[in-house]
């Protein structure tokens, strides 16, 4: 067998108001089971609400956010909300909460907050960068 | 390896037209080669004079303006978008080279991106 390739995966739709984290979910899903490295997990625009602790569905439905967290974890990969986009939208890890003098923080484990250096190192080094949108 | 960034979208209506212009600017700024597509309604984008005060916004016009300067290679335009839109040679930034066929412009690339 020949040994996988390595992936970066860019999500930019938000779940709930797009298909984007589900769809993307199941390709992470697949990448692994065909023995394939998954570099990061690069959230950008609406994409970076996936990282929110505070997501809640009911109990009825699927856990999207969660769902994700528990892959990442599981499978040691490193999940990138980009800086910029994370805090436009209100996701903030304790740093940024501390910089900025605001009442709370929200980022979900096991996601970093970092620029978007992290998404030009993924074009560098991995050999396959998928996107995942909300609009298209 | 030149990565190519293709706004299809009109400015001002979304957050990721700013956002996939943010993503250029970083590649340029990490020395990675970069440049930029407007197509369908992007070529908006392009347009000068353009004054976003009235709807609270800043002009995207500036941004795209410094593109050269952060070191964007390219900047193209799909040539039948800016005839629909009627955006001529004199409503146009200065430095945008038309294209007559999109599919021809990515076969052009090796490395796509489209904003979100």
């Amino acid at each position: 067998m020949s040994p996988g390739l390595s992936y970066t995966l860019v999500i930019t739709g938000a779940p709930w108001s797009s298909q984007a984290p589900q769809t993307a979910l199941a390709f992470a899903q697949e990448l692994i089971a065909a023995g394939h490295h998954i570099d990061r997990v690069f959230l950008y625009g609406e994409g970076v609400h996936l990282a929110s602790a505070l997501s809640t569905p009911p109990s009825d439905e699927p856990d999207w956010p969660g769902q994700w967290a528990d892959f990442l974890a599981d499978n040691q990969t490193p999940g990138v909300a980009c800086i910029a986009s994370a805090l436009r939208r209100g996701i903030v890890d304790q740093g940024e909460q501390a910089r900025y003098e605001l009442s709370a923080n929200n980022l979900r484990q096991p996601y970093q907050i970092a620029g978007l250096g992290e998404w030009v190192e993924g074009n560098l080094k991995s050999d396959r960068v998928i996107y995942f949108h909300g609009s298209h | 390896m030149t990565t190519l960034i293709v706004i299809d979208q009109a400015p001002y209506g979304s957050w990721s037209g700013r956002e996939a212009l943010d993503m250029v600017f970083s590649l340029a700024a990490f020395d990675q080669p970069a440049a930029l597509l407007f197509i369908g309604a992007g070529v908006n984008w392009l347009r000068k004079s353009q004054d976003a005060g009235g709807i609270g916004q800043k002009t995207v016009e500036k941004n795209l303006a410094a593109a050269p300067v952060f070191g964007v290679e390219q900047i193209l335009a799909e040539q039948s978008a800016c005839e629909r839109f009627r955006l001529g040679e004199g409503d146009r930034l200065n430095g945008v080279e038309l294209i007559p066929s999109v599919r021809d412009a990515l076969d052009r690339f090796e490395r796509i991106v489209f904003a979100g």
